[in-house]
């Protein structure tokens, strides 16, 4: 099994505003509060992109840049995975409403934010990245599923890799199929080789279905439920207590994603 | 039409009352509004559902039309008034 080493850590969500804040929740240093979750500003999008960008979009921006922040590692030498439950729902939202209308035409920039990939599109643009990058969807182990899929391109690729597991809460029609709760967002920076500033260590295994690894604070077990991103929240927990140990997520098909995570 | 265009681009720091109509909307000129394609489909669409005016990208004159927001009510004008 290969291990491969954290380097950043980006978050973004209700009462968990970034990762210095999360992580001072995550030690339990500053009571936990959700509340409704801020719409970030990407600093790293051109102004023509920024201002055609989505919430969910703004989301990813926010824990990319999250976890770059404080290394020296240039973004357009990374691969990209960027996973989300259901993608842009209020995008689908508009553009189905647009093809019902009495002149159905869909807005170009609407169209333009349609695609799966629409985070990873912005994201290359504005880095410059051109290295390997996927956008993939797992549903509720979008997270695990994103992991897994960063760490293959990681050690195949070789090539330090950033994992962007990011959604958005659905417009009322869309509320029956997809059960996302609150908007949130989270990112890991993985590379090969330990560096300067390294959180952790991982290592990562598919193994028969055991339980997940739950929060112990009811608040942010409620939101580690609702939202596919916060999926993530007891592997930052180990993260933000600089602890050695197992985390268990749930992962396609059945079967749970096993973490092992070591510290220096 | 200035209100229009800040709407439907979603343009960041520009207010519509202030916006001078002879302001380049696309290109690199000091002062362009730097617009760029997905825009101008934007805009075609945007005065395509408000006044009912279908701008055609073959059409030779649309380069002078999408020139600035003078020449965008302009013809916007001509052709409320044509129809």
């Amino acid at each position: 099994m290969t291990t491969l080493f954290v380097a950043g850590v980006g978050c973004w969500a209700p009462g968990l505003e970034g990762w210095a804040t999360a992580r001072a929740v995550l030690r339990g240093q500053t009571p936990y509060a959700s509340r409704a979750v801020a719409v970030p500003a990407p600093e790293r999008l051109p102004a023509n992109e920024r201002r055609r960008a989505t919430i969910s979009v703004r989301l990813a921006f926010r824990v990319a840049e999250d976890a770059l922040a404080g290394t020296d590692l240039a973004a357009d030498a990374l691969a990209t995975v960027f996973a989300s439950s259901d993608g842009d729902t209020p995008i689908v939202d508009r553009v189905c409403r647009a093809l019902c209308d009495r002149l159905p035409s869909v807005s170009p920039t609407d169209f333009h934010n349609s695609v799966h990939n629409a985070a990873a599109g912005y994201w290359s643009i504005a880095t410059g990245a051109r290295g390997p990058s996927v956008s993939l969807s797992s549903g509720d182990s979008s997270f695990a599923s994103g992991l897994l899929e960063a760490m293959g391109i990681a050690i195949v690729e070789d090539r330090d890799c950033l994992l962007v597991a990011f959604d958005v809460s659905p417009p009322p029609p869309l509320r029956g199929p997809c059960r996302i709760g609150e908007p949130a967002a989270v990112s890991l920076l993985l590379t090969q080789r330990r560096r300067p500033g390294s959180l952790a260590s991982l290592r990562i295994s598919m193994v028969s279905p055991e339980l997940e690894t739950p929060m112990r604070d009811a608040a942010l077990e409620t939101l580690r439920r609702t939202t596919p991103p916060a999926r993530a929240l007891p592997l930052l927990a180990m993260l933000a207590c600089e602890a050695a140990g197992s985390v268990r997520l749930q992962g396609a098909g059945g079967r749970t994603v096993a973490l092992e995570i070591g510290t220096f | 039409m200035a209100h229009l265009l800040v709407t439907a681009l979603h343009l960041e720091a520009v207010d519509a009352e202030q916006l001078d109509p002879d302001t380049p909307l696309f290109g690199t000129a000091p002062g362009s509004l730097a617009l760029d394609s997905i825009d101008a489909l934007e805009i075609a669409l945007a005065v395509q559902r408000k006044y009912g005016i279908e701008l055609r990208a073959q059409d030779q004159v649309t380069g002078q039309i999408f020139a600035s927001l003078r020449a965008l009510s302009a013809h916007v004008q001509r052709c409320r008034v044509h129809s």
